[in-house]
Formats: C-alpha cells, structure tokens, sequence
C-alpha cells in the first residue's frame, strides 16, 4: 500500500487515438505513427510503429480511487474521479474553457459519511447518471447514483453544521444522491446492465452480487461468491458477467444467476485487472499483480447454459506485451482489433496487439485454408508450370487418375499407367506386370477349366521355388558356329517367369523377337540391344544399335558401341576384355554397361547385371531366370524381394505377385506415397480369399472410398464400388432399405423379389409397360393399394406419366443411362420428416423450384433438412 | 435481516498505563503494519484508567505477557448485522439504536452478557464463544444466522440450546431500570476513518496520540478540569480504520485526511459505570440503547475493560441525560 499509486489506463471512448493514465494525477496522450510529423520530439514510443504525445495533465484532483471517462461524445474528455474520501468530482483534460464542459467541471458529489470511493459508472444511456461505489459506513449507504446536472441544495448542508467540509461555498457541492443502494455494506465495483440501463449489479463486501433495478430498489436478485471484483460485462454477449476474487475469475451467465457458469484456472497471485476485448467475441484479459504478462482466454464457442453439464473448452495464452517490465495496468483499444496499451508502475507504455490464433484447414483437395483474426487465406497449389508435375501432391495426382477412369481398364490392364499419366516407372512397371499375370491366367483358364491354378497372381518368387526338372544347355551365339561357354537354364516354370517379365509371349518356344521389335517402336535400343545380345544374338544387338544410331535423334555413340560389341572375344586375357571390363563402369547407359559386364564375366557369377539397380527389375529377374542355376535363382530371388518391400518399389510386385508379400510391398509404397488409389486397384486384382480380407487392403480401399467422397466424386465412388462388387463379390452390401405395406407391414420388395428372374427391388417398379408383368400399385401381399404420389395422385407403381423412356418400344434396349433413370423417377421417396412422399422424378422437379412439401398445407421444408441434398457432386459424369 | 458470526475468536486485554512502554513495539505492528501479522481485528481504546485491546488471536501472540496485562478469561466471538444491502427505507436511526431491539434486548432478556464495539464503519456485538448456543438459539427467530468459515458465509443452525432462563416476560414494555451512575464529560467527539494508503503519513501523529497522550505537552495547556475526559480509539477490523477521538485532536490532522461526514456531526458522550462493570453483568447496554431507541436517538456504544460508552449527537445530549435520568429514578 505504501508503494504508492499504480497508474491505471483508460482509452477515450470517441477518440481511438487518446487515452489517460492516472496515478496521482491525469495524463491524456495522444498515440499516432511514431516518426509522422504530427509526433513531435519528446513523443514517447510505444511501439515500432506508434508514440504518444502528451496533450495535457491535470493534478486537480488528489486522493484518486477511480476515474471513469464520461460515455458520450459531448462534453468530450469530461472525467469522473472518486476519490479516497468518497467525493466525486468532475474534471476534464485538454479542453479549452467554453463547452458545456465548464459548467460541469469542478462539481463534486459528497457523500453523508465520508469514505472509499471504490468504483465509478456512468450510465450507458442516461448518461446523467453516475453510479459510485463507496466502502461500508455503519450508517449510510454504499451505492450513490448522483445526477451530474443536478443542482446545488443549500438546505441540505444547514450553515451551523459546515464545520469539517471545506469549499462548500464554491456553489459546486452536490450532496443528495438520486439514487441510495446498499445498507451497511461496501461496494467493492458495479456496473450497469447494458440490457436494461435501469439495472445495476453490485459486488459487495459482504459477499454477494446483486442485481437491483431502479424503479423498484427494495427487489434485488443476488448471490452469495467470494469473486466480488471488478464486476464487467461481456460486450458482445450482454448476459455473461465477469467478476474475480484474488486469483479467480468466475464467468456469470445472468439469466441463470445462482451460481457461476465456470471459473478460470486460480492464479497464485491476486488479480488486479479483468477485461473483456470489445473488439473480439470472447476474449478475456486477465492481469495478476508484479506480473510481466496478461493471460488471454478465448471462449468463443462456450456453451451458455444449455450445455450446463459440459466443461466448457477455453483456449488459455498468455502474452508478454513488454519483455522486462511488470505491468501495472493495461487497456484493450476501443475500437483496433486485439490492441491495447499497457503501463509498467514507472509509466513506461506499451502498444500492443494480441496475435490472433492462427487456424488452419486443409481443403479435401489441396488447398489449404488459414483465418487469422478477421481476415481469411487461401492457398492452392500453383497449377501453372507443367515442369512439376512430378513434384504434385499425391491426392492432385489422384484426383486427375481418378478423373482419367485410372484403374477402370480391366481389359488392356496395362493401360491404366497411361490413364495414371503414364511418367511413372513404377506404375508402368506395376500394370504391365498386372497384364501379363492376367494373361496368363487366362491362358491357363483356357487350358484347364477345372483346375484353376493357385500359382496366378503369386509372382516369380513363388514360381521358381518350385522349380523342377531345370535343364541346362550351351548354345551358340547366334550366326556363329562359335560354343558359348554360357549355361542357360530352362524349365516350365522358368519360362513362365520370363512370360511375365514379358520378354517372351505365350507359347513353349522361347522366342524374344515380339519383344525386341516392340522395344525398337518405343525406342529404348540400349534395352533392346542387351535383351538381345543376353539371348546370344550379337548380330541382333549390332544390328539394333546401328538402327538406334540411325534413327531420328539417335545417338551415334551407339554405332562406337556397336563397334565394340562386334570385338567381342571370348578370348580370356585379351585385351578386348581387359579394356571392356575397365571401361564398361565410365558408361552412363546402365544397359550398355550390363551388356559388356555379361560378357566379361565369368560365367555364373552376374553380380555386375544383376545388382545394377538402373536396369529394370523385370529385366534383371529375366535375366537370371536364365542364366542362374537352380541354388543361385531363389536366393537372388528372395534378396531382391526383400530390397523391392525394403523400399516399396512397386517393380517388386513382380516377385511377390498379390499375395502377402505383396500386400507387405504395398504396405511400404503406401507408406511412402499415400498412394491407397494403386494399391485398392491393384490388391482388388488378387484372391478375394487372402489378400482381400487382410485389413491393411480393406484399409486402403475404404480409405480410397472416403477420399472420393470428401472430394465430392460420388459418381467416381460408385463406379469403384461397382468395379470392386465385380472383384470382390462379398463387399456388395446388403439392401439397407426395405418399404413395407401400411396395412400389412410386409415388405413390398420382398414379395417382389420372390418372382424368379427380377432383379432386386426398386428397379422392376414401374415397369409396367411390359404385358408379362403385373402392374405394381398394391402390396403384394395383401392386396391393399400403395401410397399415392403427392404430385400426381397416382398410386405408387403407376410409371411416371411425363417421363419417356418406359414405354414398349425401349423394352428391348440395353439399360441405358436415360432408362436406368427413367427407373428411378418411378421410384418412391419421401420426406422422413414429414412423411409426405412420391415418385422419385415429380419430387425431384418439383424441389427443384420448392422448398416446402408438395402436400397442401404441409410446411415442412424437406429439402432443406437434407443436409447434402444442396451439395454438387463435383465429378458430373 | 442476516447475523453474520465472524470467524475471529478475540480476547479482550487491558493494559496499565503505567505498562504501556512494554506493549508499544506489538501494538505498532497491528496498527500500522497490518501486513506483518495475520491479525485482522485489532482494537485500542484508551480511557483515563487503562487502555482495552480487543484483538484476534493472531494478534494476540503479538503482545507481551506482562503482570500490566490482565486479559479477561472469555474468548469472544464477533456478531455483525447486516441489512442484506436491500432495504432503502429503514436509513434514520444508527447504529446500536438500529439493533437495541432486535439484538441488544433479547440477549439481555436471556441473560446474556455482551460487549459492544461501534466503529466508524460498523457495530460489533462481541458474545462469549461459550455462549454461542444461547446466542443463535435467542436470535435465530428474527435473524438468518450465517457463520463465517474462511471468509465465506454459510448458514449457522441453531441447535435449540437454552441457558435455563425463561424469557422474561418485561412484554409491557416496562423500562429497564439504569442500575449504574452516568456521567456525561464535557469534550466532544468525532467519530472518524482514513485511507489506509494515507495511514502511514499520519502513524507519528498517531503514535503521538496514543501512546504520548499523559504528556506535558497536552496536560500542560489546559489543566485537568473535571468536565474533561482523555478518550482515544482506534481499530483496524478487516482492512478498515475506524477512530474515534475528541475534538481537539482531529485539529492536529492534516486537512482531508480524516473522513468526516457531510454535516460534520459531533458526538457527546455518556460514560457508564462508577464502579469496574467486569465481565459478567448483562443489560448494561441494554439500559442505554433502548431508551436511545426509543427516543430515535442515534448512538455509538463502545465497552472498554472496565466502563462502557455511548456517543450521541452533541444535540441530543439533554435529552438523552433526561431519558436515562428518567429510567435511573424508576429503577431505585
């Protein structure tokens, strides 16, 4: 207490640029852009930006308590202080002797029994009014309302009794209140009701709140609470009340006054100062005293006391408006979002704003969303440079695969990495794979109808376990007479894992020309040439790379190469090999460097072949199925299956086929790409018994589902669903919704469907054009008819009248989309609030320009309550 | 109308003048540096013949024991009224005059022994803690009676516990008579508080007056006329001052630190007791505030160690005198 007066801060309520501090004396200042010809030198910076200007400083008034600004805009700059001997007097800053102001100035309002002036409120309305909050006398009253334009009454001062008052005689003493509240107590704070400027809350000492109304001061409402502090009203919301007691705050809610909503968490030390922000919803500063920083809690969206039983969700901060300094007091800007001013006891100030939180959502697309304060951004992905396709977020890519039916080719499976955008190996790598599993599956389907085979879809690992009967021969090179001391292993199975990497098609003799000439198309020479020459074929291979270098754009470093090869000398130590071996590394084409590393090594050892990680895998794994014994292929087999799943090389599918291993392989491309459209599409491919059911798969395609989903491709999302019922028959659901009869309460489709030969349920409604069908207007069951349609009075069943389409002639065509949508509008729907319903296609028309109910005199607004009846899908087939 | 039971378990000491040197280094801590303890009732009311300490017990330790220090055997609890804030009407009469009928009366009525204590802000009604029981049981027909436990109230049930007495049946509103001699001195008083922020700029001054009072300086000037009593009161209840002292020592406070009110009322006093009251008698305040009462007097009624006091406005002081000169005849 002896440290003296702390100085308060209070913001003109007009002016957003003037604000007073007082301590033992007032000071207005003025806060402009600091560094602006209007601050002059001796401006006092309060932040990067502003400084202020010190106008005025009025020490009229000692003993100061409270002060209070004065709410309207004329007289500006009028004050209220209350001081310890619980006068008030009216004073002003920075005016000049003229206004209205001067005949105000100077008047003082004295309580009977001196003491306290704790708290001071104008009235928001009658501004006359001003409400001061006095401490306790055994005798008098704690709540004075005086009337600022009331007049001197001498008679209520006799003259004999003047003795301890001193200026009475300045003609300015006001000593009968308008109003006299609260008997043998004190008013520790109070403010007025902005609801109903009659009404005044009081926290007293004796511990309670209590609201009183003027017109009628012996009825109160009150509650007994320690927190009986600094009484403040919310601005924005003008029933909940803020009030605090050392280090609490309770939050009030006044239509439900007996106890508070919630309390803040209790700071350890007592709270000086509580204020709503009157620029944004919710926001309660709270400062506690020798303290550097004020404690912000947001509570936007609690809920009022409907939600009584929920622990309301309050977003607590804290900010440190000035590093080193304690604050002494502060005050929100009246009208600059989140801005206030503090002052530290030595009066150093402070400008400040509080930073909002910043929130931010991601769009289903990839767009993202921020909202900071008032303002609101978004960012989308910059579209514009075709150069980074490639660095695309992965649900961009997505979305354009799932735009270009990406995964919907069943039959030229390969293609569906051309509808993928075609850029990505792995992709290519994955669907070739896929066709030519596929193919020959239907090849073996076609050779033994009975006996499917368990092999189909388990990739090369698999396959060449079971290796048997290998045979292994020694050819000549091609067009020479020359003995290779290269072995060659064949087998069945070996032959039916170079099917699949795709060097041979079909058929028992291994003949690789289709494959040579259709990669001398695309022109991938240097492939075509190794795939050659490991066929021992060198005069093939020369003869591609002249080609190569021939063609357009060719590169004719690949005639020196074929220079080189036509060297080739099995020779040991010649110098051909000696060089070949030496300078094969130097060469950037990784299948230029693994033709001459297969003919300078020794034969079976390939390790320079097969670990070159450039080569495609499927070229590899070909290669090995025929130039490694029966020991060496499964264990170069199993280790490049375990680096495919290490890095979730899509290529690796390959080996492991759809199987488990394969599901590990998609686990990790999953985990690495978030790619779960590949992966659905491609585990749909395998046994629905294994791989369906691991729930890893079941993830990825429910994911995928959701995806499509939030990105409003409902059509996209019902194609999968379709594609997936064909693959995978148990994941068709069952009907969900079945129409019963209102008097026999027997389904209406169940009957139905019990006819042989019609389809499920709604489809065969209205389809009554055809003779050989009954004509559907009544229960099956009981014979009573359906409802009528609301628009057409028509019995369910009848076809819709208006709706081409139905009639005979189309019976013969396909179920083409207009049919199948013709089916539809004979359909029935209703409202499930209301229960009014009717076909399908009159209540489509008809909401389309209504949003009430068709029926008479029903209000229900049925559209409107279907939440995603409004949404668009965003993918309009 | 609420009864509030205070939670400060108080006892009531005197000190002898001639002792006072002892007690001053505790006595300063509880007036002037309300922070250094944790007492938060502290009272200190100098008469000519000793000085009274109402204090909690926090305050208690602060004091010395000493053969100058007689401390009365009780604990006391204090009992406020509180108007519930409401009523606007009821304003005129203060004080002990307010609560003479509906406080003062019936526990006199019951044999109930109080000690009153008026400040300037409130009036204290200090009830042995052994009589509690009688005390709710009494006043819980006209009063809410809540019980202050860590600073906040809850209700206070009477447990129907009756001291023996039946209620006197004095219904027509005999007058009780007045058994102990009055005595009205000259000086007037004021009854007044201050900031306690400025408490520390006038504390010499206050030291000077209550503990320096004996000296030459004040009994040099004007000698001791009969008429003319040393007076001087002090206490720091919950964070509030309250001081009453005579007329002449408000003069030597600086301007507009004491509180005064509007009309700047003096009070007369009226002393009770020729002989030591002690501790035991009831109806002594009784005696003097029902008349006040009924005459719509207003009044301040402090007990010191060994006499009572009441304060009147100077005004009414005649006719209070003949009222209880009235009621004194009767009685003998």
């Amino acid at each position: 207490m002896s440290s003296g007066y702390k100085p308060d801060i209070l913001w003109s309520p007009h002016h957003a640029d003037r604000y007073v501090i007082c301590d033992t004396e007032l000071s207005l200042y003025r806060i402009g852009p600091a560094g602006s010809p209007e601050t002059k030198a001796g401006a006092l910076p309060l932040s990067e930006q502003t400084a202020a200007t010190l106008l005025a400083i009025n020490s009229d008034t000692p003993y100061m308590k409270c002060v209070a600004w004065y709410p309207k805009h004329e007289p500006e700059c009028l004050l209220a202080v209350g001081q310890a001997n619980g006068r008030v007097v009216l004073t002003s800053l920075g005016q000049s002797h003229n206004s209205k102001c001067k005949e105000l100035v100077g008047k003082e309002f004295v309580p009977k029994h001196a003491r306290q002036c704790n708290t001071l409120a104008w009235n928001p309305v009658d501004s006359n009014w001003l409400a001061a909050g006095l401490d306790k006398h055994r005798a008098d009253f704690s709540v004075l309302i005086w009337d600022i334009s009331s007049k001197f009454s001498p008679e209520a001062v006799p003259a004999e009794k003047v003795r301890l008052s001193g200026d009475v005689d300045s003609g300015l003493v006001v000593t009968k209140p308008l109003y006299e509240l609260g008997q043998n107590d004190a008013c520790l704070s109070l403010c007025w009701l902005p609801r109903d400027h009659q009404k005044l809350l009081l926290a007293g000492m004796h511990r309670n709140l209590a609201i009183f109304d003027l017109r009628n001061t012996s009825q109160k409402t009150f509650v007994n609470t320690k927190a009986i502090q600094g009484v403040t009203v919310d601005p924005h919301f003008q029933d909940r009340v803020a009030s605090f007691f050392e280090g609490q705050v309770a939050i009030w809610d006044l239509r439900k006054f007996e106890k508070p909503v919630f309390t803040l968490t209790e700071q350890p030390k007592p709270l000086t100062k509580v204020a709503w922000c009157p620029t944004r919803m919710g926001l309660l500063a709270t400062l506690t005293r020798d303290s550097n920083i004020i404690r912000l809690y947001d509570m936007q969206h609690t809920p009022m006391p409907f939600g009584d039983e929920v622990e309301p969700t309050i977003i607590e901060r804290s900010v440190q408006p000035c590093s080193e300094s304690i604050i002494s007091s502060f005050a929100w800007h009246p009208s600059a979002q989140n801005r206030m001013v503090v002052v530290s006891p030595n009066r150093v100030m402070n400008d400040f704003t509080v930073f909002e939180r910043i929130s931010l959502a991601w769009s289903s697309t990839t767009a993202l969303m921020w909202a900071c304060g008032r303002h609101l951004y978004e960012c989308t992905e910059d579209a514009g440079q075709g150069a980074a396709a490639a660095e695309k977020d992965i649900a961009t890519k997505m979305r354009e695969r799932a735009q270009s039916h990406y995964g919907h080719d069943t039959v030229q499976v390969w293609r569906n990495h051309v509808l993928a955008g075609g850029d990505d190996p792995q992709l290519r790598s994955l669907w070739y794979t896929l066709h030519f599993m596929k193919q020959y599956t239907e090849n073996v389907e076609q050779k033994q109808q009975s006996n499917k085979q368990s092999l189909i879809y388990s990739g090369i690992k698999n396959i060449v376990k079971s290796s048997s009967g290998t045979t292994e021969t020694r050819r000549c090179w091609s067009g020479s007479d020359r003995q290779t001391d290269v072995p060659r292993y064949h087998s069945e199975e070996r032959s039916l894992a170079l099917q699949l990497c795709g060097w041979i098609s079909r058929g028992p003799d291994i003949d690789v020309e289709p494959f040579l000439k259709s990669l001398e198309q695309e022109g991938e020479w240097e492939r075509a040439a190794a795939v050659a020459l490991f066929n021992l074929d060198i005069r093939r291979a020369i003869q591609i790379l002249n080609k190569g270098a021939s063609a357009e754009k060719g590169d004719l470093n690949l005639n020196v190469v074929a220079m080189a090869l036509s060297g080739y000398t099995d020779e040991k130590n010649s110098l051909w090999r000696e060089m070949c071996s030496s300078l094969r590394l130097q060469l950037k084409k990784p299948y230029l460097c693994i033709m001459f590393a297969f003919l300078t090594s020794e034969p079976g050892t390939y390790d320079a072949v097969l670990y070159e990680s450039r080569v495609a895998v499927r070229d590899r794994v070909a290669f090995a199925c025929m130039f490694l014994n029966d020991a060496q292929l499964p264990r170069y087999i199993d280790k490049l299956t375990y680096e495919m799943k290490e890095a979730g090389n899509l290529e690796g599918i390959l080996l492991t086929g759809l199987t488990k291993d394969g599901v590990d392989l998609m686990e990790s491309y999953v985990d690495r790409t978030g790619d779960v459209q590949t992966a659905s599409f491609c585990m749909l491919k395998g046994s629905p018994g294994e791989v369906l059911k691991d729930p890893r798969v079941q993830c990825w395609i429910e994911n995928y589902r959701n995806l499509l989903d939030a990105w409003r491709f409902w059509h996209k999302r019902a194609e999968f669903d379709i594609h997936r019922s064909k693959l995978d028959p148990s994941s068709k659901p069952l009907p969900q919704v079945f129409v019963s009869c209102n008097f026999c309460g027997k389904s209406i489709s169940y009957s139905c469907s019990a006819i042989p030969h019609q389809g499920r349920g709604f489809s065969q409604y209205g389809v009554s054009g055809s003779p050989t069908k009954s004509k559907v207007t009544s229960c099956p069951g009981c014979r009573k008819p359906l409802p009528r349609c609301a628009l057409c009075l028509m019995n369910m069943g009848t076809p819709v009248s208006s709706c081409p389409g139905t009639g005979k002639a189309d019976e013969k065509a396909d179920l083409t989309r207009d049919k199948k949508l013709a089916q539809f509008n004979n359909w029935f729907t209703w409202c499930h609030n209301c229960r009014h319903g009717g076909h399908a296609g009159h209540m489509l028309s008809w909401f389309r320009d209504h949003s009430e109910c068709p029926v008479s005199a029903c209000t229900c607004k049925c559209m409107q309550l279907d939440t995603t009846g409004n949404l668009v899908p965003s993918d309009s087939v | 109308m609420e009864l509030h039971i205070l939670e400060h378990s108080l006892k009531v000491a005197s000190i002898a003048k001639e002792g006072i040197q002892i007690c001053t280094h505790g006595l300063i801590k509880l007036a002037f540096l309300p922070s250094k303890t944790r007492c938060k009732f502290f009272s200190l009311t100098e008469t000519p013949e000793d000085y009274t300490i109402i204090v909690d017990e926090d305050g208690f330790k602060e004091l010395p024991e000493s053969e100058y220090l007689s401390v009365a055997e009780a604990t006391w609890l204090a009992l406020n009224v509180v108007s519930g804030g409401g009523n606007a009407t009821s304003s005129q009469p203060i004080g002990v005059t307010k609560i003479a009928k509906s406080v003062i009366a019936p526990l006199a009525d019951h044999n109930i022994s109080v000690f009153m204590l008026s400040t300037y802000q409130t009036d204290f009604i200090l009830v042995r803690e052994r009589d509690l029981p009688m005390v709710m049981h009494t006043l819980s027909s006209e009063f809410t009676l809540l019980r202050v436990v860590n600073g906040e109230a809850v209700a206070a049930n009477s447990t129907g516990v009756t001291n023996g007495f039946v209620k006197p049946k004095l219904g027509n509103h005999l007058p009780r008579p007045i058994i102990h001699p009055l005595s009205s001195p000259s000086n007037m008083f004021c009854v007044t508080s201050l900031d306690p922020d400025t408490l520390p700029s006038v504390a010499t001054l206050l030291m000077d007056v209550m503990f320096y009072s004996g000296g030459a300086k004040e009994t040099g000037g004007q000698s001791e006329d009969s008429g003319h009593i040393r007076f001087f009161s002090f206490s720091l209840i919950e964070g509030y001052i309250s001081l009453v002292m005579d007329e002449q020592t408000t003069r030597r406070f600086p301007n507009n630190v004491l509180f005064t009110s509007a009309s700047g009322e003096l009070w007369k006093m009226v002393r009770i007791g020729g002989q030591p009251l002690g501790f035991d008698e009831c109806g002594i305040v009784a005696q003097i505030s029902e008349p006040l009462a009924t005459a719509d007097i207003p009044a301040y009624y402090i007990s010191t160690f060994k006499f009572d006091h009441a304060l009147v406005p100077e005004e009414n002081i005649q006719s209070v005198i003949g009222a209880l000169r009235t009621n004194e005849s009767t009685g003998q």
